[in-house]
């Protein structure tokens, strides 16, 4: 016996006569209990890290094979694919001013992404992440323009404060039907997105229209003064400090927090949440909150940072992409930051695409479908190779 | 296809309705009785929007390069199974989520379609020809409103023929037991893989072909605004015409035709609310799931398996 | 076209099968025969190898090893089409028939030779003729999913004559009848067995059936051939035997006599519904003591399901209330957790855990949002793997570590975990338990019944709610009939009769 604390002798006790019962119903094959147990060894248990490593390794490799498949669409359309990477190379981190660029686009996507990797932790598929941008920017722009004569730092807090409770609304509202309603959440989150788009629609076109847009019909615009700045001497603005914090947040409160650990209880098995007494329909609806009020957030950015004013190019297809966003980063807010910035520097890279090598926007979304099939098929992979599985030690 | 002009005043509305209900229900049509064999066999396919889109650009190319706009169809018809083949083999897999296969595959079929399909945004192709029922009236409006394509009446037939085939025929029953029970279709000796793969792959073949619809006959022309949606409320239509074929028929034509309230009421000057109009067809949607949703029991009709992962 | 349309069945007989899964054998040289016209047992305790036997005569496995003699040639069954073309056929213990189809339609669809296109005015007068001659009769056109359980499984029998199959499987039929049901539907067989019509091979773990109907047994233990013989040469105590391998030592832990205390569960009117909308619970009043086991018996279906599920907060009660400790109860979290209620739910993975998060913080379910496992919201993820650690090794939980996802574990294993869960404290007031052995072997339920032996013995006011009456009767101290709903019987264990019982759960 190895001569130890208590604790430990027990434990091994406990492990031989696990042996004993020889129960047949057991899933531990006795080749791997009984070693352990005859080396007299301690059983530790270390953090996951097969797990972890395969939540890592899965996704890269789903990416590299993307980029093999992407390269022979390119070369099967005549372009050298190595060519094409190093074009997207460099137009996305290749300089100082195409990485800023990179960054402005990659903001949005962050916030918008969460929209869909929050509730997904609840199991929840929601979609609705450009009608939230839309309306908040909307709502946005409507407090904004209440507030002529004040100072630009509240007019930002309030606008983005109604920005993201709009937002947070329209996406609680969703997780409310779902629950309390039973309503297919992606449907209505989609059929949402259609009202919220025919909704800014309506108010730049009647509502809200400022008569001296006459070509692009907008809201009024925000005075200049008024306007989110830049960081500093950079092109970016503020949207990506709240991307980088809502992820950051959105991370820790999934993984740390008594609500988080609510949330996933739900998403893994709603009936052992019930059993629990944890209380679905309020929990849901919070967090499709939290959720919606990251495009909110977006939206009320786009507005006051980049656009000056509430219009149809709102509707740009930031919410869409932060979907794609949010599948690719597996539903990890970390990941999202990740996969945000790569997908920013890929649309950044469309202009210099299109100069360089003849090849129309939609190449970009040729490889965004391809990578979002391949991180699909990958997905069927988790747990079928031995070496990432738990081990006795 | 014509808008019903101001000479008819408010009568021009009900006419531009049933116009739309017909004219505008085509592809919802075809994308629903797509979609209901689908769901029957017990998967959903969000990714039908890609397929008509897929579905829109390789008719109006086919049909631009063979002179065909028959051809063109046939073609959409094989560019959706296509895409149907792929979904089949990924939702299948162990782990994969439906939905996001769904989503997945709207990415890719609309990706290569608007990659594709830039060469061909300025070319006309040759359009689908129409029975022209109205031939008798003098009235351009009402002539305009009563051409009506061969497809339509296509479907028509396609979803009295599917109600039957779910009743009447060992393939059609095979598909309900799959989307109902698979365990007990797999008792039986039935492939549940082979069953839905060819569900979700004929359901994509419908999917194209309404896609053609839209390029080559109304709107008739090739954009990447080609698609109103259509493919998106594939899923919202089954549900609401509760898994019956011939449901989905009435459906898709009070779809095509809410759809046409927007322009309608324009075109008698009623403009106030044009843009929330546009969005009446999904409004509605929205309401009727709400209306008859009920988070205790699952609606009648509805397959078991759909769904659960089955 | 069936190769073989016997007009007696031929006999069935397995030769040295062996069936492997990896490096577990399910079944190791398992040799018996059918022969023509008898019924047969084929008896052993969960996990014996028994579903995994008829799998392979049914053509759902391909055996390793041995072979399968029918009308003394050895046959090679791939699939289950192979074994109706020998006409062989399987009622299974879960339902084989299409919920939304009607009675008809999954007739017609069991056929192999179903043709393309159905011409249903011949084809009903055929099932029309058929149900002339079967021993039961169907509303043809009745959807299977409106059907009582009792005659769902009806339908899957008539199906399997439908087929004009001659060696028929059962598995566990009767499970889902009242002894009423159970006695017409095994009579029924055994008249066409008598007549040389049938053969039965039934799997069954009811030594009344056995002395009741079968004509020879074969008894299975951990895979592999324990005994056999007829029936009439046997005795039930040594049928046991052969199933356990060892007389079964006595309870180790006794019921401690003592009276029941203050009433703890108090459930008046209550009312419940399925999810098509139907009652199921329909107004049900039962009280629980203190230190008393209170045993729920009845044929599954009448409601006892929707029973635990309200109480476990799953389900909403459409009337009536739930009194805990005297205070009105309404399964929140925190209600839960003052009154220390704690409930053991049917299929624990399915309806008590999440399955890819791991034993520990499965284990934690209850308590994760309290000091100290967690503070002021922030989870403490060491105190829960430490916690998980305390109660697998307490309960003795089979895993490879605390991290590993509960759904990895066998289902003894999972049933500890949550058992440790539930039980561990050692302050629950009340317990609530749902079948909470069954799929278990012998070690696992001895231990789940001196948990509960000893929870009562200290005080907790137990509900029980168990479909095995054998199991209930040894457990309880107060015995308490469900059907239709409502409780329609209620007696001290030492007063129960077993048939009045018996003819309470069948009225429904």
């Amino acid at each position: 016996m190895v001569a130890d604390s208590g604790g430990t002798a027990r434990r091994r006790i406990c492990f031989c006569i696990q042996i004993d019962m020889s129960d047949s119903d057991s899933t531990v094959p006795e080749s791997v209990a009984a070693p352990a147990a005859k080396a007299g060894l301690r059983r530790i248990s270390l953090p996951r890290w097969r797990g972890k490593l395969e939540a890592v390794a899965l996704p890269a490799g789903a990416i590299v094979v993307s980029l093999v498949l992407f390269g022979l669409f390119c070369a099967a359309n005549g372009k050298n694919p190595f060519a094409v990477f190093a074009s997207i190379d460099k137009a996305a981190f290749g300089s100082w001013y195409a990485f800023q660029n990179t960054l402005v686009r990659a903001a949005p996507l962050m916030l918008c992404a969460l929209c869909t990797a929050i509730p997904i932790r609840l199991g929840l598929v929601i979609i609705g992440n450009e009608g939230a941008l839309v309306l908040g920017g909307l709502c946005a722009t409507i407090i904004g323009l209440k507030m002529p004569s004040a100072s630009p730092a509240s007019v930002h807090i309030a606008m983005a404060l109604t920005g993201a409770v709009a937002g947070g609304v329209w996406i609680a509202a969703i997780g409310a039907l779902k629950h309390y309603r039973g309503v297919n959440e992606t449907i209505c989150s989609l059929l949402m997105n259609y009202i919220a788009i025919a909704l800014l629609s309506q108010a730049v076109n009647t509502w809200i229209k400022d008569p001296a847009s006459l070509n692009k019909p907008s809201s009024y615009p925000i005075p200049d003064e008024q306007m989110l700045q830049p960081l500093g001497e950079t092109s970016i603005h503020w949207g990506l400090i709240f991307g980088l914090i809502a992820c950051g947040i959105a991370w820790f409160l999934m993984q740390k927090t008594t609500f988080g650990f609510k949330v996933r209880t739900i998403g893994a098995n709603i009936r052992a949440a019930q059993i629990a007494g944890i209380s679905v329909g309020p929990i849901t609806v919070m967090a499709c909150f939290l959720a919606g009020m990251c495009p909110g957030l977006a939206g009320m950015v786009e507005v006051a940072a980049v656009q000056g004013s509430a219009n149809e190019a709102l509707n740009a297809g930031y919410g869409y992409s932060g979907i794609l966003v949010a599948f690719l980063a597996r539903q990890n807010p970390l990941g999202c930051i990740l996969i945000s910035t790569l997908l920013g520097g890929l649309l950044a890279s469309g202009g210099a695409l299109q100069r360089d090598h003849q090849l129309p926007d939609a190449t970009i979304l040729v490889f965004e479908g391809i990578v979002f099939v391949v991180i699909l098929y990958s997905e069927s992979l988790y747990g079928r190779w031995r070496f990432f599985q738990e081990r006795t030690v | 296809m014509n808008q019903p002009t101001d000479q008819l005043g408010w009568l021009g509305v009900p006419l531009a309705i049933l116009a739309g209900a017909v004219g505008g229900g085509t592809p919802f049509l075809f994308v629903s009785l797509g979609e209901c064999l689908t769901e029957k066999s017990g998967k959903i396919n969000l990714g039908l929007e890609g397929v008509l889109i897929t579905g829109a650009m390789t008719a109006y190319a086919a049909s631009y390069k063979s002179g065909s706009p028959w051809f063109g169809v046939l073609v959409a018809g094989a560019a959706g199974m296509l895409l149907g083949f792929i979904h089949a083999w990924l939702a299948q897999k162990p782990k994969v989520n439906d939905i996001a296969v769904g989503i997945g595959m709207i990415s890719f079929g609309s990706g290569l379609a608007f990659f594709f399909g830039k060469a061909f945004i300025q070319p006309l192709a040759p359009q689908l020809p129409s029975f022209d029922l109205g031939g008798w009236s003098a009235n351009p409006a009402l002539k305009a409103a009563l051409k009506i394509c061969p497809l339509f009446f296509l479907g028509v037939g396609l979803a009295f023929a599917m109600d039957w085939f779910f009743k009447s025929t060992r393939w059609g029953m095979f598909v309900r037991a799959v989307g109902d029970k698979p365990d007990a279709a797999r008792a039986m000796g039935i492939s549940v893989t082979s069953v839905r793969t060819l569900s979700i792959v004929f359901g994509s073949f419908l999917g194209g072909i309404g896609g053609a619809y839209l390029s080559l006959f109304y709107p008739g022309s090739w954009t990447e605004r080609v698609s109103g949606g259509q493919g998106f409320m594939a899923v919202a239509l089954v549900i609401f015409s509760r898994w019956n074929p011939v449901q989905c028929l009435w459906a898709s034509l009070f779809f095509g035709g809410a759809q046409a309230l927007g322009p309608a009421l324009q075109a008698v000057g009623v403009s106030g609310y044009y843009y929330l109009f546009n969005a009446s067809p999904y409004a509605f949607t929205l309401a009727v799931m709400i209306a008859t949703c009920s988070s205790k029991r699952s609606l009648a009709g509805q397959p078991g398996a759909l769904g659960s992962g089955a | 076209m069936r190769a073989n349309t016997h007009h007696e069945p031929p006999p069935l007989e397995l030769v040295n099968i062996t069936k492997r899964f990896g490096s577990f054998v399910a079944n190791d040289q398992v040799s018996f025969k059918v022969e023509p016209g008898t019924f047969h047992g084929l008896l052993g305790e969960n996990g014996a190898g028994k579903s995994t036997l008829v799998k392979c005569i049914m053509g759902y496995h391909r055996a390793d090893e041995g072979d399968i003699i029918v009308d003394a040639a050895s046959r090679e069954i791939r699939s289950p089409q192979d074994a109706y073309q020998l006409g062989i056929g399987m009622v299974y213990q879960h339902f084989t028939v299409v919920p939304a189809m009607t009675v008809a339609e999954n007739l017609l669809l069991a056929r192999p030779d179903l043709p393309q296109v159905i011409k249903w005015k011949e084809e009903r007068e055929r099932l029309s003729e058929f149900l002339e001659s079967a021993p039961f009769k169907v509303d043809l056109d009745a959807r299977i999913a409106d059907l009582a359980a009792g005659q769902k499984q009806k339908v899957e029998i008539l199906k399997q004559l439908y087929l004009r199959n001659s060696i028929l499987i059962l598995d566990e039929p009767t499970s889902v009848l009242t002894p009423q049901e159970a006695d017409e539907v095994l009579g029924m067989l055994r008249k066409m067995v008598l007549a040389k019509k049938l053969s039965v091979l039934i799997i069954t773990h009811k030594f009344r059936e056995v002395t009741g109907y079968c004509d020879e047994i074969t008894v299975l233990r951990k895979g592999k051939l324990a005994g056999g013989g007829r029936v009439k040469d046997l005795s039930v105590p040594e049928m046991a035997a052969m199933m356990m391998g060892e007389q079964r030592r006595g309870r180790t832990i006794e019921k401690a006599d003592r009276k029941p205390g203050s009433v703890l569960l108090e459930i008046k009117g209550l009312r419940a519904d399925r999810d098509n909308g139907v009652g199921a619970v329909n107004g049900l009043d039962l009280q629980v003591r203190a230190g008393e086991i209170v045993g729920i018996s009845g044929i599954s279906g009448n409601g006892q399901r929707e029973l635990v599920e309200v109480l476990g907060g799953q389900r909403r009660a459409t009337a009536g209330e739930v009194i805990v400790a005297g205070k009105s109860f309404h399964m929140t979290r925190r209600e839960m957790w003052e009154s220390q209620f704690y409930i053991l739910p049917e299929e624990p993975l399915r309806n008590a855990c999440a399955p890819q998060m791991s034993v520990a913080e499965n284990i934690a379910l209850r308590t994760f949002d309290r000091p100290p496992l967690s503070r002021a919201g922030i989870l403490k993820p060491r105190s829960i793997r430490e916690n998980g650690r305390k109660w697998i090794e307490r309960f003795k939980v089979k895993t490879p570590g605390e991290n590993a996802p509960i759904a990895s574990l066998s289902g003894g294993n999972v049933q500890r975990a949550v058992l440790a869960r539930e039980l561990g404290s050692g302050t629950a007031k009340v317990l609530v338990a749902a079948n909470p052995c069954f799929g278990l072997d012998f070690g696992a339920v001895d231990f789940i019944h001196s948990q509960l032996l000893e929870a009562r013995n200290s005080g907790v006011a137990v509900l029980l709610v168990c479909e095995d009456l054998d199991e209930l009767l040894t457990l309880s101290d107060r015995v308490v009939v469900m059907s239709g709903g409502r409780l329609v019987y209620e007696a001290p264990v030492e007063d129960a009769d077993v048939a009045v019982i018996g003819e309470k759960m069948a009225a429904h």
